[in-house]
């Protein structure tokens, strides 16, 4: 079952296209991963399902009833942006923004001392959030997220600003909710988490969707065009090649990707083999992390091919860009 | 209501206890009376110096021979006869053994003409005394001199009593006119003082939510008409809070106030004080004249002018603060809002002008016009109410035409506010504003 729905939707800032034509869909029970770039148009599509922004045109179904101030209260969502009242006493800010999703103030104090207990926060309920460190905050901003038991969590970079004990306790708590039924969207940065986690990702750039599916699929369909080579020595050969990607290339390490199906990776272990003192040698399926590069990078360039046709150096300075990443 | 905006009483509440708990309201609340205990007894203790004269020492040098001994008549205390050169008594002047001399020369009683020397140019009050102690004098000298008997003179004056009751009782109800238009003068200016003091304070809670990043959250919570309806509605309410506590503590603090003012002086001194303040238009004087417990009697005031100053200071204050938020959103920083501040600011400002205006001319069409006006409305309004009799329609027109501004404005804001809160980073100019108000 669907428990979202969005028809093409598009949303201008001025001239600027925020949001371009965006469609997707969410399973219930399912971890939705939103990726793409910086001023992809990501939080501009979050706000859109929160009803913080309506959409210019196209359509947000939640639930099966379009996104308005009526499904707002079955989603909870944590901005990127992270913000808390400074002088307001930890316990009165939960039930504040509870009693805002629509609770009573009886079961909004019984669940924020509930889950502050969990997340091991249960001393710091009369302290004001001035009085905290950055990270506890986090915590209490987290509550008051999922503390209304929503239907649809919508997590914007969740885990930056924790630390690796505490991310844990929070994907933890992510995974039972999914397994509650809830479902859960994810927009991040780190493609690690991305690939633990989500089952379905889409990611937008430019306001696009450029890529979406089903994590295991994606992966698949790139097929094993990745090369992880170790050694010792000069790596000056491999610029031989033409149709290679570099997605990392330190003195002792180098990632690519064999750009066309011409290029053998045995052919350049035979080369290898006469130059280096060779460590490891693999062959395997691309990251999340280098999809999104190669995806991305792709994207730009279609974008300034269709700009500026015959410009020839920007696939390899883009290349270039991907790599440094 | 209840079903279209749910969240509304939440917020309220919300907004109203964070502000009613906090240390800056409860000593704003606790020191404001006390505040104006200090600044009425200020006001006394300079109206009480000024009015001084009665404790000066003044040497008479009578070259006619019969004054003299009348002004001694009159205060044997402030006056004393000499026959000091004119010299001497300046010396004594200047070394403050005396703080003045009158010289009554001897044509006095043709030309009426005497000469007042004083260390320090010889006060209003001093003056003023002198002047009619001497014209007493004068007339009954004047009088007797053309062989007209005590017994006229005395059936004379009578009748000059009665006449001076007269004129008393007119000054009385000229008094009640002037007290009438200053009292509105000081509810306008109550109004403006409030409406600036609480519309910042919803300004700067708008401006802490979004530079806390808060206002996200809330904004997926609730509708923006919620949030800034709740907002204007709960500061509101902590305004009518604290004006209720300092309406309760009033009558303990007129009580005090006048114990303290009858330690400081006599009831006649305050009298002929807060009349020269009034002669010299110092408005606080006449504003502390207007509260006076004693020594004074206050005109009966309507109750609907109590409830005239409630409805527009409350009308007044949701408007403008609606303004404020708006502002608010739009900006990062309070120190921001400066520019965008500006024709808020002059909204708000503009009606103070005209405030004399409309005391002196509270009937004529300008006067109407303006007071109609409905960003004007809830100081001038307030000002013509207490300053005349205004007719019912235009007090009705006026309520519609402010719940109506009201609304717009609050409409208007809403849009602003929709769409600052979510701008960073860039200070929006007006083109902005009007842009946003076309998307939103």
């Amino acid at each position: 079952m669907e428990i979202l729905k969005i028809q093409s939707i598009t949303k201008k800032f001025g001239t600027h296209f925020a949001v371009n034509g965006v469609s997707f869909s969410v399973e219930k029970g399912s971890i939705f991963g939103l990726l793409g770039p910086n001023g992809a148009g990501k939080t501009t599509t979050l706000r859109m399902m929160t009803n913080v922004l309506m959409p210019d045109s196209g359509t947000i179904e939640i639930f099966g009833v379009p996104a308005g101030y009526a499904t707002q209260d079955r989603i909870g969502y944590l901005p990127e942006e992270r913000g808390l009242y400074k002088k307001i006493k930890v316990i009165d800010q939960l039930i504040y923004f509870g009693q805002l999703k629509g609770m009573s103030r009886g079961d909004a104090t019984i669940k924020a001392k509930y889950w502050l207990k969990r997340l091991d926060a249960g001393d710091w309920e009369k302290k004001k959030i001035q009085e905290l460190s950055k990270g506890m905050a986090q915590k209490v901003q987290f509550i008051s997220t999922i503390l209304h038991s929503p239907d649809l969590l919508i997590l914007d970079e969740p885990f930056s600003g924790f630390d690796p004990v505490n991310a844990e306790l929070l994907k933890k708590i992510i995974i039972d909710m999914k397994e509650e039924g809830k479902t859960i969207i994810l927009s991040t940065h780190v493609m690690e988490q991305v690939e633990q986690l989500c089952d379905n990702i889409c990611l937008i750039d430019t306001g696009r969707v450029i890529l979406s599916g089903n994590v295991r699929t994606i992966k698949s369909g790139y097929g094993r065009d990745t090369v992880l080579l170790e050694f010792e020595g000069d790596d000056s050969f491999l610029d031989g090649f033409s149709n290679l990607s570099f997605i990392n290339r330190t003195k002792n390490r180098v990632e690519f990707r064999l750009l066309d199906s011409t290029i053998k990776s045995n052919d350049i272990l035979a080369e290898a083999l006469k130059y280096v003192k060779i460590f490891r040698y693999d062959v395997v399926e691309p990251s999340l992390n280098e999809i999104f590069i190669d995806t991305v990078t792709h994207n730009i360039n279609n974008i300034k091919n269709e700009n500026n046709n015959g410009v020839s150096n920007i696939n390899a300075e883009a290349n270039k860009e991907g790599g440094a990443k | 209501m209840k079903t279209e905006f749910p969240k509304i009483g939440t917020i309220i509440k919300h907004e109203y206890l964070i502000k009613v708990r906090s240390k800056g309201f409860i000593i704003s609340t606790l020191l404001g009376p006390l505040i104006m205990v200090a600044f009425l007894g200020i006001v006394a203790f300079i109206g009480y110096i000024s009015q001084d004269s009665t404790e000066k020492k003044i040497a008479i040098l009578d070259y006619t021979g019969k004054i003299g001994n009348q002004l001694i008549a009159i205060d044997s205390v402030k006056y004393t006869l000499t026959s000091e050169k004119e010299k001497l008594l300046e010396n004594q002047v200047k070394d403050n053994k005396i703080d003045g001399f009158l010289v009554i020369w001897e044509n006095f009683l043709e030309t009426g003409r005497a000469d007042l020397t004083t260390s320090g140019g010889g006060s209003l009050g001093l003056i003023g005394n002198l002047d009619s102690d001497l014209s007493k004098i004068l007339r009954h000298q004047r009088l007797l001199d053309a062989g007209i008997t005590e017994g006229v003179i005395k059936l004379v004056n009578k009748g000059a009593d009665i006449q001076t009751r007269k004129l008393t009782k007119e000054g009385a109800q000229k008094d009640y006119a002037e007290v009438f238009a200053i009292l509105g003068y000081v509810l306008g200016f109550g109004i403006y003082i409030l409406m600036f003091m609480y519309g910042s304070f919803v300004m700067r809670s708008v401006i802490e939510e979004k530079a806390n990043r808060i206002v996200e959250i809330i904004a997926s919570s609730a509708r923006p008409f919620e949030i800034m309806f709740g907002k204007v509605v709960g500061v509101g309410a902590v305004g009518l809070t604290q004006v209720l506590f300092w309406v309760l503590i009033s009558p303990l603090f007129f009580m005090g106030a006048e114990k303290v003012i009858n330690i400081i002086m006599k009831p006649e001194d305050l009298m002929q004080g807060m009349q020269m303040a009034q002669a010299q238009g110092s408005m606080q004087m006449a504003q502390a004249q207007a509260m006076l417990p004693k020594g004074f009697e206050m005109p009966h005031i309507s109750p609907w002018l109590g409830v005239g100053f409630i409805f527009y200071f409350l009308s007044g204050y949701f408007i403008f603060s609606s303004l404020f938020a708006a502002v608010g959103s739009a900006v990062d920083q309070e120190s921001d809002a400066q520019q965008l501040m500006t024709p808020v600011s002059l909204l708000i400002v503009i009606p103070m002008l005209f405030i004399p205006y409309l005391m002196t001319n509270p009937d004529n069409t300008l006067s109407i016009v303006l007071s109609l006006f409905p960003y004007f409305s809830p100081m001038l309004m307030m000002v013509r109410i207490s300053a005349t009799n205004v007719p019912f329609w235009q007090v009705a027109l006026s309520v519609v035409l402010l719940v109506a501004c009201f609304f717009f404005t609050l409409w208007i804001a809403a849009k602003v506010y929709r769409v600052g809160i979510l701008m960073y980073g860039k200070k929006p100019s007006f083109k902005d504003i009007i842009k946003w108000l076309r998307v939103a």
